[in-house]
């Protein structure tokens, strides 16, 4: 009898998967460390805001207090309610975790510093980015519960919406570098960041990403005052504790993303001696820490839309605005002749 | 105005037509005006000492008092004008100088006639600024709390143990600033009606004692009921607080307790809690053990399913029984068991309900105002009914009412003519020998009391009756418009239980044909419903002895199994008072734990044992006690009998009337029980220890 | 006016002012107390957890006027009252049911000796609401151990009653 695919068990082959393992380790261990940190600096940067001083009994400053919750999460009862579908009810969390965690592999933390140097990269993000929907609508419908029914069907609407003008403001993007390797639009912007040409484009794909991840001022999946907690009002312990970890990577990633595609990736703002030293990593992290910084903000200073609002402003707003803009770029980069450069 | 008698004036300019005599105080009150006052009562002399009732009358020169001042035709007086407001605000700052600020822990604050009219009528500050005056307590007995430093010196107190009370006791001694109201020697008073000096009091100087600090007027409830300890009715309120009685108080009733009531009636409710029956017993052995109802149900069936013919059964009711408990006692008794050995005539009296007259009191107690000679036979309304003394006594001091009497020595508070104690004296007035004869004949309204419980226990009753009927017939004790005639029962139930044919009406055995039996061990089941004055011991011999009652009894010790029923204030009932007027109880307070109402208790167990008694509620059973005794018809209404002869002719024995009442504050179960008329009974007792001595001395 | 309104609009001024404010205060002085560290300062007319005071010389105040019963809106005093062995008029009972009571302070306001007062504590909860009926004896010892805070709040508060 032949165990198939056997022969693919080389020492080449093993090494080769331990390499990939190590680096995906090396990526998502630090990236779940950064979203406990980042629950911590939501609770203390929104305290301060409203002139609080956030969690600080735990630890050092309370510097504890995103391993206690942690901790807490994962030794509360799993519940499933009994109306629930058993596996969709498992699977939701997981489906909208992973995706938060996959599109990592194309973002470039430094040059050359990228797990998968494809050249379709901001295509693949786009399509992973949006899988994680699948698990919010997955989550509503499994739990057989009115509130994260509703929760579900708003997100689910609300990423379709968003997705139309992220899409839009990304081709601006793509027109300008003419590539869609993430590495390259790096780099085309050595002379001066996207967000500077693109500022009205910068502006509507921060809009849009905070509706992507379902954040303040766009949570309405789970706006607790009407829907006790959206999609996933029946999950406790650890699942739910994904659903967190999911938000907030995918936070991260956006922001990722942002750097990227509109603040210059890894380069220093100002190409100077001293700034070249400093390794690409640190810009890239300081430009996303900034854009976190925005979705805290955004957060403390913004109430919840209205969900018709929420809707007038996806289709009625954004969407004709980035299409004229879109015309706009591309007519004048055909005017200047910069098409193809 | 066109009567003579009538008198019109103004008072506050409203015109007043009242009664010649009659004070400007009360000729307000006629018209709704409120004077204030303290020293004034309407049963009490008026020494229009307080000021506190001043007022301004036209053209006199300066505020009179109301209490008073009487009025005149045409007088103008205003009791509101500015002097009028004046002197009472004065008079109240002079009253509150030595008045201490100790209202918080004053039992009377809450309805203290001074808290009152200091709100109403008195300033908001004082211009005295001198020490207050401090008087020391005087003691006077278990029943009354003394705090002579709030006295204001009313001396209503002084006057009712004088006028009222008939015990000259209390006086003022001192003058302006030393003035000390108190006994002249200190000791308890001597009075069985020494309570009302606390309801008079309008002050807290005098407070109840067993009542000191266990409750607050405001949150008592309170039910008006009827007094069971002794015979007449007296009306009174149950103050109670979370089902416990926390105080009785009397309620005024014109026609039977003026507004007073007895020590005993006031006094004795804490016998409500203390050795009560709360659940059914059973006989174990020696040793009785509380068993559940159904138990000593199915004991009391097995031991009624024994007996061999119903004259084995025998049934004695006590005293304290209203009308429900007694018709609902003698239809199980009768009906149920089969038996006609009943009887609630446990003093050996052998007096049916034909003749209504023969047994109540047919003048009614307001008769006695009418009356001009009484004769008492073999009775002490002193201790048998103090109110109706008080009320005699009244009419002694008042209008000159002279009372002879006829039976054991007494101190009846008033004067009084005394004969030789022996019955015979009778046959001497009735043939005009004897000097009462001559008062008889020459008085407009005679009276003839009769005490129930000396004379109608004796064997010659019957004889007794006979010769006092023709007393009354010879002397016109009764006519036309005067019905004389007065039998005095102490016994609250005595006259339902006869109205109700609580006794054999066939061939039954009465109480001593019932004694016989048990002596001769021929009662195999009886039932001893309540206390009664048969000692314990004779009870001996029953097969079967159940005891349904309040109260744990002496009868415990013969009772093999007992049940535990309501005390008075426990139920709504009827009760016949000695004037054969009917009065309803109301239910103050819950009986305690699983004791139950009397005539419940006979209807389930007669629902046990055979047929349901026909009544399922309480107004079915009264429908059933109005046709057998339609007197109870009419509440609180006095309907005197007809007259007709009684008695049998013949000899009346040479024996002595003995005393009704040996123990005043220990006539009933409740009494007994209660602690405060143990402490009253000592006290009682010593006293005549030492009398006794004084007289063996003197 | 309306083409301002239109240029605030399009420029997300109104954003752009809001998001200024809550930048704003991301610097300024925190009002938190770090509260089982740090307590705020309370009024001497602070109502918190109920007393009963003591003379001096070890007396209880308390004289069962039942003052504070009668004006008590939320019912939760229950006082039984008898007279002492030496005649004195005093409780034998004193409840106060702390779920019931709203605080409102008239049973002070009430009591002609200071006997029962609300003290500064307020931190009295517990896991059993049983244990929030207060008896007598809970109320004395209170009494004791707040006294000198009890006292000092009182005579701040004199000159004012």
């Amino acid at each position: 009898m032949t165990i198939p695919f056997l022969e693919l068990l080389t020492l080449e082959n093993i090494q080769a998967l331990g390499w990939i393992v190590a680096q995906v380790l090396t990526i998502t261990l630090p990236l779940f460390l950064a979203v406990a940190y980042l629950t911590f600096a939501e609770r203390k940067i929104i305290g301060a805001m409203q002139l609080r001083i956030g969690p600080n009994m735990v630890g050092p400053k309370g510097l504890g207090q995103p391993i206690a919750d942690a901790v807490k999460l994962m030794f509360k009862e799993i519940i499933i309610p009994s109306g629930a579908s058993k596996i969709p009810f498992i699977i939701a969390p997981v489906m909208v975790m992973v995706p938060a965690l996959m599109a990592w592999a194309v973002i470039p933390f430094d040059k050359g510093l990228v797990l998968a140097d494809i050249n379709l990269g901001v295509l693949y993000l786009l399509a992973v980015s949006s899988i994680g929907i699948y698990g919010v609508l997955i989550a509503g419908w499994a739990s057989n519960s009115k509130y994260p029914f509703l929760g579900a069907v708003r997100s689910g609407a609300q990423m379709i919406s968003y997705e139309v003008s992220m899409g839009l403001t990304v081709m601006t993007v793509i027109l300008l570098s003419g590539s869609m390797n993430l590495t390259a639009i790096v780099e085309a912007q050595q002379g001066m960041w996207y967000m500077v040409p693109l500022f009205p484009m910068f502006i509507v794909f921060l809009i849009s990403i905070l509706a992507e991840t379902n954040r303040a001022p766009f949570d309405l999946p789970e706006g607790e005052a009407e829907l006790v907690a959206g999609f996933h009002a029946e999950y406790s312990s650890m699942p739910f504790a994904l659903f967190f970890l999911g938000e907030y990577a995918n936070m991260i990633l956006m922001s990722g993303i942002t750097a990227v595609l509109f603040m210059g990736g890894w380069l220093p703002p100002i190409s100077t001696p001293l700034f070249d030293a400093v390794p690409g990593f640190f810009w890239f992290s300081l430009k996303v820490a900034f854009v976190l910084f925005v979705f805290l903000w955004a957060r403390a200073t913004l109430p919840r839309f209205r969900y018709d609002q929420l809707m007038r402003l996806g289709w009625k707003v954004f969407l004709p605005f980035t299409l004229l803009w879109l015309i706009i770029v591309a007519a004048s980069m055909h005017i200047f002749g910069l098409v193809g450069a | 105005m066109s009567d003579d008698n009538q008198i019109t004036l103004t008072i506050n300019d409203q015109k007043v037509v009242v009664d010649k005599g009659t004070s400007i105080i009360e000729a307000a009150k006629q018209s709704g005006i409120e004077v204030p006052h303290f020293c004034y009562h309407k049963r009490l002399s008026t020494p229009a000492n307080c000021r506190m009732c001043l007022v301004e009358i036209k053209g006199a020169p300066k505020a009179m008092p109301s209490c008073y001042t009487m009025v005149g035709q045409d007088m103008e007086v205003y009791t509101n004008s500015e002097l009028a407001q004046n002197s009472q605000k004065g008079v109240m700052e002079l009253m509150l100088i030595n008045h201490p600020l100790d209202c918080p822990i004053c039992d009377q604050a809450g309805e203290c006639d001074l808290q009152d009219m200091a709100v109403s009528y008195g300033s908001d500050r004082t211009h005295f600024k001198e020490e207050k005056r401090a008087v020391p307590d005087k003691n006077l007995g278990p029943l009354i709390r003394t705090v002579m430093t709030r006295c204001i010196h009313c001396t209503r107190c002084i006057r009712f143990a004088t006028e009222v009370a008939g015990v000259p006791e209390m006086c003022a001694t001192g003058r302006g600033e030393n003035m000390q109201v108190g006994t002249y020697v200190e000791k308890a008073l001597e009075s069985e009606l020494s309570g009302n000096m606390i309801d008079l009091c309008p002050v807290g100087a005098l407070c109840s004692k067993p009542y000191a600090f266990t409750a607050r007027p405001w949150e008592l409830e309170h039910t008006d009921s009827v007094d069971v300890m002794d015979g007449i009715g007296s009306n009174i309120r149950i103050f109670h607080r979370g089902g416990k009685v926390m105080r009785i108080d009397p309620v005024e009733c014109e026609d039977i307790n003026e507004e007073w009531i007895s020590d005993t009636a006031r006094f004795s409710y804490d016998g409500l809690n203390r050795s009560r029956l709360t659940t059914p017993l059973r006989r174990k052995g020696k040793s009785l053990e509380a068993c559940g109802w159904p138990q000593a149900f199915d004991a009391i069936k097995k031991a009624a399913g024994k007996a061999s013919k119903p004259d084995a059964i025998a049934g004695l009711a006590g005293d304290m029984f209203s009308a429900e408990d007694l018709y609902s006692f003698n239809a199980f008794m009768k009906t149920t068991l089969k038996t006609d050995n009943v009887d609630a005539r446990t003093d050996g009296s052998t007096m049916t309900g034909k003749h209504r007259c023969k047994y109540v009191f047919n003048s009614g107690i307001k008769g006695i105002d009418k009356a001009d000679f009484i004769l008492i036979v073999g009775a002490n309304p002193r201790l048998e009914a103090p109110v109706l003394n008080a009320r005699i006594r009244k009419n002694v001091l008042s209008k000159r009412l002279q009372v002879a009497v006829v039976g054991a020595p007494c101190d009846l508070t008033y004067p009084t003519m005394h004969s030789e104690n022996t019955a015979i004296i009778l046959d001497q007035i009735a043939s005009g020998e004897h000097p009462f004869a001559k008062q008889l004949e020459d008085a407009k309204n005679p009276m003839i009391i009769v005490g129930a419980a000396a004379t109608l226990a004796r064997k010659d009753a019957p004889q007794i009756m006979y010769r006092l009927y023709t007393i009354a017939d010879q002397y016109r004790v009764v006519n036309k418009d005067w019905h004389g005639f007065n039998v005095l029962q102490q016994k609250p139930g005595r006259i339902a239980a006869l109205d109700l044919a609580v006794y054999p009406e066939e061939k039954g055995k009465d109480t001593a044909g019932i004694l016989k039996a048990l002596a001769d061990k021929k009662i195999e089941l009886l039932v001893l419903y309540g206390e009664s004055d048969i000692p314990p011991e004779s009870l001996k011999g029953a097969k079967t002895t159940i005891f349904i009652g309040s109260h744990l009894s002496p009868y415990a010790e013969v009772a093999d199994i007992i049940l535990p029923a309501a005390a008075y204030t426990e139920k709504t009932a009827l009760w016949m008072n000695t004037e054969g007027r009917a009065q309803e109880s109301k239910k103050a307070v819950a009986p305690p734990m699983q004791a139950k109402e009397d005539w419940k208790i006979f209807r389930a167990l007669s629902a046990e044992i055979a047929d349901p008694l026909p009544f399922d509620t309480q107004s079915q059973l009264r429908a059933l006690i109005v046709k057998r005794a339609p007197v109870f018809e009419n509440l609180n209404t006095f309907v005197p009998p007809k007259w007709e002869s009684f008695g049998l002719a013949g000899h009346i024995l040479d024996n002595a009337f003995e005393q009704p009442v040996r123990s005043f504050y220990k006539t009933n179960e409740i009494m007994r029980a209660s602690q405060v008329m143990t402490e009253c009974q000592d006290l009682a007792d010593a006293r005549a220890d030492v009398n006794a001595k004084q007289r063996k001395v003197g | 006016m309306k083409l301002w309104h239109i240029i605030r609009q399009f420029f997300l001024l109104d954003m752009i002012q809001g998001f200024s404010v809550t930048l704003k205060n991301l610097f300024k002085p925190k009002f938190t107390m770090n509260y089982p560290l740090e307590k705020t300062l309370t009024s001497p007319r602070f109502r918190g957890e109920h007393a009963l005071r003591r003379y001096p010389n070890g007396e209880e105040r308390c004289i069962a006027c039942k003052l504070c019963e009668a004006v008590c809106p939320a019912q939760a005093i229950t006082i039984e009252a008898e007279a002492r062995e030496d005649g004195s008029r005093r409780t034998t009972r004193y409840d106060i049911d702390m779920v019931k009571c709203i605080y409102c302070g008239l049973c002070e306001e009430a009591c002609p000796v200071d006997a029962i007062v609300e003290g500064p504590n307020f931190e009295f909860a517990t896991d059993d609401r049983s244990k929030l009926i207060y008896d007598k004896d809970k109320l004395l010892q209170n009494g004791e151990d707040f006294e000198i805070r009890i006292a000092e709040r009182l005579q701040k508060d004199a000159p004012y009653r």
